[in-house]
C-alpha cells in the first residue's frame, strides 16, 4: 500500500472536527437551527468528498493480494461488528431517547459517544469500500473504474438527499423529495449490483483458497446481514448527521450485497475447484514446455523436463519416453519417471509389439482404462506389472514419428478422455523440442567436423615445402591445390648433397583428417630414409616395411620417389603403385608415359612388393621436361562426368613444353580450370614439373 | 551426388556382389558393411562383379584391402572380374594385379570355387 499523503487524510479530517465541534455546541446550548444543522451536513459532506481519494489509493501491489485483501475484511467485519455488539445497549438506550424528540436532548458524553461511534463507522466504511474496490477492480475492464465511480456519485449524492427530507417542513416538498429518494435508492441498488458482479478474483483462487474463502463466507455473510440490520435498528447517529449516518448505511448495504454475491459465486466455483486446478495446472505445464523448447538445447536436461511436465500434465504415477534412435532406427528408452532399475532393465523395445505399429498408423493417443484386459498392452505389461491405466500417444514431428511417450496408472480408470487429449497436445510440442534440439545437436558436430576438417586441411598445406629446390641445370615447380575436402596428396624434396635432389609424390588412400594424418607419417619416415637410403628401390621397400606395419590395413599410399643428379642430369625413379610420369622431349611429337612395375605401399607386407618393383633411369637431354602427378589430376570431372584424362593432359603438355616449369604449371591449371567450367574438383591437384634447362642458361 | 549401389547374389558355394555407380570415399562405407555381413554370414568366397562399375577412388580399392586378409585366413577369397578397361587401369597402376585374382569373365571364379568346394568335401 502506497503511503497516503499527510494532508489527504488532515483535510477530511479537520472538516469531521469541525461538524463534531458544532453538533457539540447544538447539543450542549440546545440551539436548533436549520442553518445550523446544514452548515454542519455541509462540513461532513466535504469531508467525505475529500476522504474518496482514500478509498482510491488503496492500491494492492498485484492480484496475487487479493488473499489478504479478503483478510482484512473478514477481520474489520468481525471486529466492527463486535464493538457494535459491545456498545449496542448504550446505542439502543441513545437511539429511543432520539426517537422521543427527533432531537437529541444529551449529556456532552453522550454526544462524545456518538461521534465516537459515527467516526469509528466511518472509518469502517471507507477502509472496507477501498478493500472492495480493489477486488472489483480484479482483471478490470473500461467500465469498470467507471461504474465503480458512479456507484460514489450516486452513493453521496443519496446521502445527500438524506438531509432535506429529514428536515424538510412542506408536505410537498417532502412528496418530491421522496420521489427524488426513491430513484436515487433505485439508481444506487442498480449500481451497485453491477459492481457485485465483478467477482473474477475467484477464479484466481485455488481449491485449497476457495475452500478457505467459503468458511471464511460462512462466517462472514451472517454476521454482516445481521451488523447491518442491527445497525439500522439502533443508530443515533442520525442525530449527529443524517448524511453520514446514509452514508455508512449504504456503505454497508453495498459491502453486504458484495459479500452475499461473492459467497453465491465461489458456492457455485467449489464443485468444479479441483477440475478448474487441474487445467490449470495443464495449462501451465504446457506453457513450461514451450518455454523449455525455446530454450533448451541440453539433451538431457529436455528429455527430463518432457517426463516431469508429462507426468503432471497427465497426473499419472509413472511416465516414459521412447524415441527411435536416428542412426539404428531402433527404438530405446529415453527417459522415465517412477520406474525401477529393474523395470528399466527389464524394457524391451516393442518395435515388434502391435501397440506401437497401431500407434504408428492411428497416428493419436491411445487410451488403456484396463490395462489387464487390454491385448495390444499386453507387450507393457511384461516388463512393468502394476499398471491399471495406461496412455499412450506418438511422438510426430514434420509428419515423422519420433517415438512414443507413455503415461501409466496404478489404478484401472486413472484417465479421462480429455486426459488423453491434453497428452496430444502436449506430446505435439514435446516432439517439436526434440526435434529441435536434435538439430542443434547436429549441426554444432558439422561444426565440429568442419572444423577439424580446417585444422586437418591447414596442417597438411603446412607439411608441403615452402620453396622450390635450386638445383644446378635444372628448374623445378610443383603445385598441391586441395578440393573442398582434405586429400591425402603430397609431395616433396631433399636436398642429398653432391648436386643430388630426392623427389616424392604420392597420395594417400582416402580423404578427411586420417588422409592427412597418414600423410605426415609418410613424409616424416621419407625424409628420416632419404638421408640414409640412396636407391629409389631400397628406399621404397624399407618405406614399405615400416608403413605396412604402421597403416590400418584398407589404408595405402602410392608413392613416386626418385633422386634427380644434377652432374649427369640422370633421374633414377621407383612407382610404387602411382600413376604413371610424363616425358616429353622437345622434338617429340607425343609425350611418353614412363610406368615401371610396382605396387602400392602398404599393400603388401614385403616379398612381393619387393619382387615387383622395377626401378628406372632416364636421361633429361636439354629442354626436356618430366611431369609427375596425382590422379586428381586426371581424374578431374567437368559437369558432363567426363574425365580429364591422360591424353588431355599430353595434349596440354605437348602444347606447352617450351616453356618454363613455371608456365607449364600454369597452363595445365588453366587447361583443368576450363575443362571444370566452374565445377568443384573431386579431388586434389597435385603435380611436380621438373625441366632440363638448356645449356646455354645452365652455364 | 553420384549413386552407388550393390547387388548381392548368392550361390551354393559362393556369393556375387555386382557393384554399379561410383565408388568414393563417400560410398566405400556401403561396400565395406555389405563384406562385413558376407563374413558375418560365414560366406568367404565371394565373386565381385565390375561390369557396371563407373568410378573407383583410392578410398574404394582400400576395401578390398580391408577385407582380404581375414576373408583369406578363413580359407576364402575374392575374385574380381568383367572390370572396364578404365577400371583396370586404377586396379593395374596400384598393382593389385600381382595381389588378387581378376579375370575377364565371371565363370572363372566360378570354377575355381566349385573346384575348390569338391576338394573340401
Amino acid at each position: 500500500m502506497r503511503r497516503i499523503h499527510q494532508l489527504s487524510l488532515l483535510l477530511p479530517l479537520a472538516f469531521f472536527i469541525a461538524a463534531c465541534v458544532q453538533y457539540l455546541g447544538i447539543v450542549s446550548g440546545d440551539v436548533y437551527s436549520l442553518a445550523a444543522i446544514y452548515t454542519r451536513d455541509g462540513f461532513i459532506l466535504i469531508s467525505l468528498i475529500l476522504s474518496l481519494p482514500l478509498i482510491y489509493k488503496q492500491k494492492w501491489a498485484s492480484d496475487r493480494n487479493v488473499l489478504r485483501g479478503l483478510r482484512h475484511l473478514f477481520f474489520l467485519i468481525i471486529i466492527t461488528s463486535g464493538i457494535l455488539f459491545l456498545s449496542d445497549e448504550r446505542l439502543g438506550l441513545l437511539q429511543e431517547r432520539f426517537l422521543e424528540k427527533n432531537v437529541l436532548s444529551a449529556s456532552l458524553a453522550d454526544a462524545v459517544f456518538i461521534i465516537s461511534w459515527a467516526f469509528f463507522a466511518v472509518v469502517f466504511i471507507l477502509i472496507a469500500l477501498g478493500t472492495l474496490r480493489n477486488l472489483i477492480y480484479v482483471k478490470r475492464k473500461r467500465t469498470t473504474a467507471r461504474n465503480f465511480t458512479w456507484l460514489m456519485i450516486v452513493l453521496l449524492l443519496y446521502s445527500l438527499a438524506s438531509v432535506p427530507e429529514y428536515y424538510s417542513e412542506s408536505a410537498l416538498d417532502s412528496t418530491l423529495l421522496k420521489y427524488l429518494n426513491y430513484v436515487l435508492l433505485f439508481i444506487f441498488i442498480n449500481f451497485a449490483v453491477i459492481n457485485s458482479f465483478r467477482v473474477g478474483w475467484i477464479n484466481y483462487l485455488n481449491k485449497k483458497q476457495k475452500l478457505g474463502c467459503f468458511w471464511g463466507g460462512l462466517i462472514l455473510t451472517p454476521v454482516q446481514i445481521g451488523f447491518l440490520s442491527r445497525f439500522r435498528d439502533i443508530n443515533p447517529i442520525m442525530s449527529f448527521s443524517p448524511l453520514l449516518e446514509r452514508f455508512i448505511e449504504m456503505g454497508m448495504v453495498f459491502l453486504t450485497i458484495y459479500l452475499v454475491t461473492s459467497f453465491l459465486a465461489l458456492l457455485s466455483h467449489l464443485p468444479t475447484a479441483k477440475i478448474y486446478d487441474r487445467k490449470m495446472q495443464q495449462v501451465q505445464s504446457l506453457q513450461d514446455l514451450s518455454r523449455a523448447l525455446s530454450s533448451e538445447f541440453d539433451w538431457a536436461k529436455l528429455v527430463r523436463t518432457i517426463i516431469k511436465l508429462a507426468s503432471e500434465v497427465a497426473e499419472s504415477e509413472f511416465a516414459w519416453l521412447e524415441l527411435y534412435d536416428p542412426k539404428s532406427g531402433k527404438l530405446a528408452l529415453i527417459s522415465s519417471r517412477n520406474l525401477s532399475q529393474s523395470e528399466r532393465q527389464k524394457w524391451k523395445a516393442s518395435t515388434d509389439g502391435r501397440l506401437v505399429d497401431k500407434l504408428s498408423r492411428t497416428k493419436d493417443t491411445m487410451l488403456f482404462n484396463q490395462a489387464s484386459k487390454a491385448e495390444l498392452v499386453r507387450s507393457v505389461k511384461k516388463w512393468k506389472k502394476d499398471i491399471g491405466s495406461l496412455m499412450a500417444v506418438p511422438m510426430i514431428a514434420s509428419d515423422r514419428i519420433l517415438g512414443f511417450l507413455y503415461a501409466a496408472k496404478k489404478e484401472e480408470f486413472g484417465f479421462e478422455q480429455d486426459d488423453a487429449e491434453m497428452l496430444r497436445a502436449f506430446s505435439d510440442q514435446a516432439a517439436i523440442a526434440v526435434q529441435n534440439a536434435r538439430l542443434v545437436e547436429e549441426s554444432i558436430i558439422k561444426e565440429r567436423l568442419e572444423q577439424e576438417l580446417r585444422i586437418a586441411h591447414e596442417a597438411q598445406m603446412k607439411l608441403l615445402p615452402k620453396h622450390m629446390p635450386k638445383i644446378q641445370g635444372i628448374e623445378i615447380d610443383a603445385v598441391c591445390i586441395t578440393a573442398n575436402e582434405v586429400g591425402g596428396d603430397y609431395y616433396d624434396f631433399f636436398e642429398l648433397g653432391d648436386g643430388k635432389l630426392g623427389v616424392v609424390i604420392g597420395d594417400v588412400s582416402g580423404k578427411g583428417p586420417s588422409a592427412a594424418f597418414y600423410m605426415a607419417e609418410v613424409k616424416g619416415i621419407m625424409e628420416a630414409l632419404a638421408k640414409e637410403v640412396r636407391s629409389p628401390k631400397a628406399m621404397l621397400v624399407a618405406a614399405n616395411e615400416t608403413l605396412y606395419r604402421n597403416f590400418e590395413r584398407k589404408t595405402f599410399i602410392s608413392l613416386i620417389y626418385g633422386i634427380l643428379d644434377a652432374q649427369d642430369r640422370r633421374f633414377t625413379f621407383c612407382r610404387a603403385g602411382h600413376c604413371p610420369l610424363f616425358l616429353v622431349n622437345s622434338h617429340d611429337e607425343q609425350p611418353r608415359l614412363l610406368e615401371p612395375r610396382g605396387l602400392g605401399v602398404g599393400l603388401d607386407a614385403g616379398t612381393v612388393f619387393e619382387r615387383t618393383l622395377e626401378q628406372m633411369q632416364i636421361e633429361l637431354k636439354e629442354g626436356d621436361t618430366l611431369l609427375l602427378y596425382t590422379d586428381g589430376v586426371t581424374e578431374a570431372r567437368n559437369p558432363k562426368g567426363d574425365e580429364f584424362g591422360e591424353e588431355r593432359l599430353a595434349e596440354t603438355l605437348l602444347q606447352v613444353k617450351s616453356g618454363s616449369p613455371t608456365e607449364i604449371k600454369k597452363s595445365i591449371i588453366h587447361n583443368i580450370y576450363s575443362f571444370f567450367d566452374g565445377q568443384n574438383a573431386y579431388d586434389d591437384l597435385t603435380f611436380i614439373v621438373i625441366k632440363a634447362q638448356s645449356d646455354e642458361k645452365a652455364r | 551426388m553420384d549413386t552407388f549401389s550393390i547387388k548381392r547374389i548368392d550361390n551354393d558355394d559362393y556369393s556375387t556382389l555386382h557393384l554399379e555407380g561410383f565408388l568414393d570415399a563417400h560410398t566405400a562405407p556401403e561396400l565395406e558393411s555389405e563384406f562385413e555381413k558376407l563374413m558375418g554370414e560365414g560366406r568367404f568366397n565371394i565373386v565381385v562383379n565390375f561390369s557396371e562399375l563407373n568410378y573407383i577412388s583410392s578410398a574404394g580399392l582400400g576395401v578390398f584391402m580391408g577385407c582380404i586378409e581375414n576373408i583369406r585366413e578363413n580359407g576364402g577369397d575374392i575374385k574380381m572380374c568383367c572390370m572396364t578397361p578404365k577400371i583396370f587401369r586404377v586396379f593395374d597402376l596400384l598393382g593389385f594385379p600381382a595381389l588378387y585374382d581378376i579375370v575377364d569373365d565371371e565363370e572363372k571364379p566360378l570354377n575355381y570355387f566349385a573346384n575348390k568346394t569338391h576338394k573340401f568335401s
